[in-house]
């Protein structure tokens, strides 16, 4: 451990991973305001708004002696001993300075620009500025440019921070953006025909710390301060990233990365980015319905458990497919319940989608080619119960085979995922239920169509391709008749009180080897599965 | 001063003094032979380091002390810039070195070399010497044919290539690591330090920046040894441990309102006024001095009260002025206008900022918004606090920006405005009486609350 | 392959690759081969930097990012045949160098970055040549002109074609 200084305040901090001043101080409780710092970017050291004083403490006498000289703290590393002040008049007075600099050429259309209310600027300027202008008043411009497909440049917003640019050429390696020109007349831009088009390029948005760079999707979507955030993980693909669901009335207007060290830093890909608006899609199934010769019968859910029940028991021989979008708790409830009326039944593992190749990026991150949050997970429930996992294609030959009578098949994909031959394949089954988003040519088949939850509407855990395993809350409430996944299973297994994914991962940490570790709280950046396996 | 005998400038006077064979006839590559012969890389440094040569191209750094800082036993490469950029206004002398002495130049430059253990040297030159490109490229060309660049140079196990790399109208690439920067193809934005250059500079490398009259004094200093260089300048101070003094002799430019402008060799500490009345031939027209930048225009003004301020590294900063700067002076008479030279200076520093940091960037492009208002006859009497405020913040609180050269863009303001209030406040009062500005400031919140403002 | 016309001749390229060995990064050759293309070309439109940016292996943003800073470097169109540098600096304007500036506006009909229509001289501010002992000075390409007046221009003018 090494003991620094901080404000008068002894603050101990750990000796790995090494900490900037801006960090040391943040574990005490002390924010030092700062744009051009960003932790996942190199040091620019150029707002000046982190500007300190340093010194050091004499051990005999603990007399702090400071350098005459203001620097910056995100390039002051917080080494063992360092006296760090951030609230001396010279310090204050050093904030209110370059806020006063930074609005010199500043339009200051707040109203009208999308980042108001989460601004470092505005907040900076309300916590350190001064209330008084006294630079001349000049006309100012408010041009805005356009700069890739998903991001949009206003451009006398910008306070040449050079985050977005230290993005592009650190993270992604594109190198789409630039600074042109020379002190004030620096701005941001592109080449022409050389746009921000990368499939990370949704991140400078929220990298700027100002209203410079604006996407275009939640351009004068909301005010900001009309959404709620949770946290959610991002079920785009097997990557698992950490996000932000931000709604307001059950509505998502979007979504942002959260940081997770240990997943995906501080980014997200666009793909997950601006993957939500299935969820909100009108030809989502709404209401659960059963088909009866040629008509279609709304049902309700008050009756519909024990009505499924009962058909189910009286089908014969069952199977069910496991969706790689259902959670852990969900696959283990629906293998239980399945497993519970037919002790042979085959688990399958729905389909799991691949597109490409893993996209990787100089700076690490990694879009995977798997198009789906749980292979991992669900593919180890069904291990833990079938012993085996069989997938849908070695399936189709035993359905032919026709013992099958009845069968359960999850799918909650966001595009088409089974065609009508395959389909039809199901055609002579007695019972078929089928719990999806979307209609699909089974759903039509299905005797029992149940509509299923989008990804932010379900609690539950995620096991990511490098077997970790995270958990989330709901962060909206489903839409119309529709119930999730796992509040139908629990229900079908007779279980008391509300569904609690909670309950059910403790279960399954008890009785599954593999998910072990998930025994106790689940930390904010998730558990890694594999440390079970090497024990 | 007139028995003085120039030693940097020795050659200069002779004809066709720019090529190799004068520069060997007057002893030229004397001193690469026997040093290569009988001195190690390490004792060089410590020859230098004894010499206490401060560097010349404006901050003063001790240059043996410099070269110290590089790792021991780093297994390479090393790099060694020499910095040509020259572009503090008013700085003449590299110039006068290059096109005149290139040779004493390279020589300095290869023992430097040779001292820091560097196989590739980069001279940063300036766009705007075009001859001092073409006499500095030839005189390369004339060293690797004389076998004092490249492989194995004069037999020994030392070798060394040299590039120049050319400027584009940028000032601060005079600053090391800017320079560093623009070699390397990108802005010239100084880096954060540290790292330090030594550690990790060009190419992530250990390398060392040196200007021009730098190298050519190490030149010197190995030919003519340190009790020479010594017995020049400015002895350290004794009351200041700290002080390493101001040996050695110095090239000074003197231009402006003088009679004889031009690029002069002296002891470092002879005065001002020396300077003018001696070299510069004294005022131009009979008119007396008004204001002396001493050093460089980012070095600030020298009163007529203070020309007898010894022009050595200590001398300019005991009346409130940045530094010794590159000792390239000019003289303003009497009847030049302090507004028009702080309008100049603000232009230029606005023109030049980098604009990394923040109270640079800004600041400096406020400064000159609001000295063109008052040359144009806007101005108010609160504009001269609100000018120190921004040069206070931009230089004179230490640590504000990441470069020195900002400190340059405040000097002018601070010291014009401290030395000469009495000038900006007639000249306000005289052209804008009624302290009317089209473009007051938005009122004060407890003035609108209370409904006082107008 | 396209078709699309380069505007980098293989001479140029040849001879920006003959700068590569100086340097241990490819990066490191940018200013040179902007000075380059701007001594061969006369300026360094767009086109050029995607060309130049493709020769040293960068992104063209990183190439025009750097180029923009200089403020050296023309993309719009070709410089005059004589790029004229009216220093304003300290020294000359002391000397009557804004002065002179002044004059060449007016006697070219054109501010200072602006080319003359005949494409004979582009007109620049120089914020300071080092030609201080010879003030005001003015650089014409290669050469300096030095202690310059309105009737030193005017002969100077003269010679330029």
């Amino acid at each position: 451990m090494a003991t620094i200084l901080i404000d008068q305040r002894e603050v101990e901090i750990p000796d790995e991973p090494r900490l900037n001043a801006i960090e040391a101080a943040r574990l005490a409780g002390i924010e030092i305001p700062h744009y051009c710092w960003h932790p996942g970017l190199s040091v620019a050291g150029s707002c000046r708004m982190c500007l300190i004083e340093t010194g050091t403490r004499d051990p005999k006498t603990g007399d702090v002696s400071l350098m005459p000289k203001l620097v910056p703290a995100c390039n002051t590393p917080a080494v063992d001993g360092v006296v760090i002040v951030t609230n001396s008049e010279k310090v204050q007075h050093a904030r209110a300075m370059v806020e006063e600099r930074l609005l010199l050429n500043h339009p200051i259309d707040c109203p009208i620009c999308d980042k108001a209310g989460e601004c470092l600027l505005q907040d900076y300027h309300f916590e350190y500025g001064e209330d008084e202008r006294r630079a001349d008043i000049r006309p100012f411009t408010s041009r805005r440019r356009d700069v890739g497909d998903t991001v949009t440049l206003f451009v006398d917003r910008c306070i040449q921070c050079s985050r977005c640019i230290r993005f592009t050429r650190e993270i992604t390696g594109t190198s789409e953006l630039m600074l042109i020109n020379r002190g004030s007349h620096g701005e941001i831009d592109v080449m022409p025909d050389f746009p921000l088009q990368n499939n990370l390029s949704g991140n400078v948005v929220d990298l700027c710390p100002v209203g410079a760079l604006g996407d275009k999707e939640f351009l004068y979507r909301q005010r900001v301060w009309f959404m709620q955030r949770h946290p959610g993980i991002c079920t785009g693909c097997a990557t698992g990233c950490s996000i932000w669901i931000e709604e307001n009335q059950d509505r998502i207007h979007r979504l942002k990365p959260r940081e997770n060290a240990e997943v995906n830093e501080w980014w997200i890909c666009n793909e997950g980015r601006y993957g939500y608006p299935h969820v909100h899609n009108d030809s989502r199934l709404w209401e659960p319905r059963r088909r009866e010769g040629g008509s279609v019968v709304p049902l309700d859910w008050t009756t519909l458990p024990a009505q499924l029940d009962e058909r189910l028991r009286g089908a014969g021989r069952l199977a069910a497919v496991l969706s790689p979008h259902l959670t852990v708790e969900e696959a283990y409830l629906l293998c239980q319940y399945i497993r519970q009326l037919d002790g042979k039944a085959p688990l399958i593992l729905g389909p799991v989608p691949v597109v490409g190749e893993d996209e990787r990026f100089p700076g690490g991150f990694t879009i995977s080619a798997e198009k789906c949050p749980n292979r991992r997970g669900v593919e180890q429930v069904i291990a833990h119960f079938a012993g085996r996992v069989t997938t849908l294609d070695e399936f189709l030959p035993e359905l032919a085979a026709g013992e099958i009578r009845g069968m359960w098949i999850s799918g909650g994909y966001k595009t088409d995922w089974i065609d009508a031959p395959t389909a039809e394949r199901f055609g002579s089954l007695e019972l078929l239920v089928v719990q999806d988003l979307f209609a699909s040519p089974l759903s039509e088949r299905a005797e029992y169509e149940l509509p299923g939850a989008a990804f932010a509407e379900r609690d539950g855990s995620y096991v990511n391709r490098g077997d970790r395993l995270q958990s989330a809350r709901w962060a909206i409430r489903p839409p119309g008749s529709v119930r999730t996944e796992g509040s139908v299973f629990w229900e079908l297994l007779g279980r008391k009180g509300l569904y609690s994914a909670r309950a059910v991962l403790d279960e399954v940490a008890r009785e599954v080897s593999y998910f072990n570790a998930a025994a106790g709280p689940i930390p904010e950046v998730g558990i890694d599965m594999k440390v079970n396996l090497l024990a | 001063m007139s028995n003085y005998e120039p030693v940097l400038l020795a050659n200069i006077t002779k004809e066709q003094s720019h090529t190799r064979a004068v520069y060997e006839a007057g002893g030229g590559y004397r001193t690469l032979r026997k040093t290569l012969k009988e001195k190690s890389p390490k004792q060089v440094i410590e020859t230098v380091r004894d010499a206490n040569l401060r560097g010349r191209g404006g901050a003063g750094f001790p240059t043996g002390l410099k070269w110290s800082f590089l790792p021991e036993d780093h297994p390479g490469p090393v790099y060694f810039c020499v910095n040509a950029d020259e572009s503090e206004p008013a700085t003449i002398c590299n110039r006068v070195q290059m096109e005149l002495d290139p040779h004493q130049v390279l020589e300095g430059t290869i023992l430097s070399c040779y001292a820091t253990r560097a196989a590739t040297a980069y001279i940063y030159l300036r766009y705007e010497y075009p001859l001092s490109y073409r006499r500095m490229q030839a005189a390369i060309d004339e060293c690797y044919a004389a076998g004092y660049l490249g492989k194995n140079i004069l037999g020994s196990e030392f070798s060394l290539d040299i590039t120049i790399h050319r400027g584009a109208a940028a000032y601060i690439c005079g600053e090391e690591t800017g320079l560093i920067e623009s070699i390397e193809g990108r802005r010239a934005w100084p880096r954060i330090k540290p790292p330090f250059p030594a550690v990790e500079g060009l190419f992530r490398k250990p390398t060392v920046v040196n200007n021009v009259e730098t190298v050519a004094c190490v030149k010197q200093i190995l030919d003519r040894g340190v009790d020479w260089f010594k017995s020049i300048g400015t002895p350290p101070d004794p009351a200041n441990p700290r002080d390493p003094g101001s040996y050695g002799p110095k090239l000074f430019g003197i231009s402006g309102h003088v009679n004889r402008p031009g690029c002069y060799e002296a002891p470092l500490g002879i005065t001002c006024r020396e300077l003018i009345e001696e070299f510069g031939g004294g005022v131009w027209k009979d008119r007396k001095a008004k204001a002396v930048v001493p050093g460089g225009l980012s070095t600030g003004l020298l009163t007529a009260d203070e020309l007898d301020t010894k022009m050595d590294f200590t001398g300019p900063g005991l009346v409130g002025c940045l530094g010794l700067g590159t000792g390239c002076a000019v003289v303003m008479d009497e009847t030049y206008s302090m507004i028009d030279y702080l309008h100049n200076s603000c232009r230029f520093f606005a023109h030049e900022s980098c604009g990394q940091c923040t109270p640079c960037r800004e600041g400096t492009e406020w400064a000159l918004q609001m000295m063109e208002r008052i040359k144009a006859g806007r101005g108010r009497l609160k504009d001269l606090d609100l000018l120190l405020e921004i040069s206070a913040t931009i230089g004179i609180i230490p640590g504000t920006t990441i470069c020195g050269l900002a400190d340059g863009a405040a000097w002018p303001i601070k010291n014009s405005i401290d030395k000469f209030r009495d000038e900006f406040e007639d000249y306000i009062k005289k052209t804008n009486p009624q302290g009317y500005s089209e473009t007051e400031p938005v009122m004060a919140v407890e003035e609108a609350l209370s409904g006082t403002a107008i | 392959m396209s078709t699309t016309e380069t505007i980098l001749s293989d001479e140029i390229r040849e001879a920006i690759r003959a700068i590569f060995s100086r340097y241990p990064t490819r990066q490191a050759v940018t200013l040179p081969a902007l000075h380059l293309v701007q001594e061969r070309l006369g300026y360094v439109p767009l086109q050029a930097v995607v060309e130049i940016a493709e020769l040293l292996e960068l992104a063209p943003a990183q190439v025009q990012d750097t180029l923009s800073f200089y403020g050296f470097f023309e993309q719009d169109k070709p410089l005059g045949r004589a790029r004229m540098w009216v220093c304003r600096s300290l020294s000359c304007a002391g000397r009557g160098g804004e002065g002179l500036l002044d004059y060449l506006c007016e006697k070219l009909e054109i501010r200072p970055g602006e080319t003359t229509p005949d494409g004979r001289i582009t007109l620049e501010f120089a914020e300071c040549l080092g030609a201080c002992d010879h003030a005001p000075a003015i650089l014409v390409n290669d050469t300096l002109h030095k202690n310059m007046t309105e009737e030193k221009i005017d002969q100077l003018l003269n010679t330029l074609k």
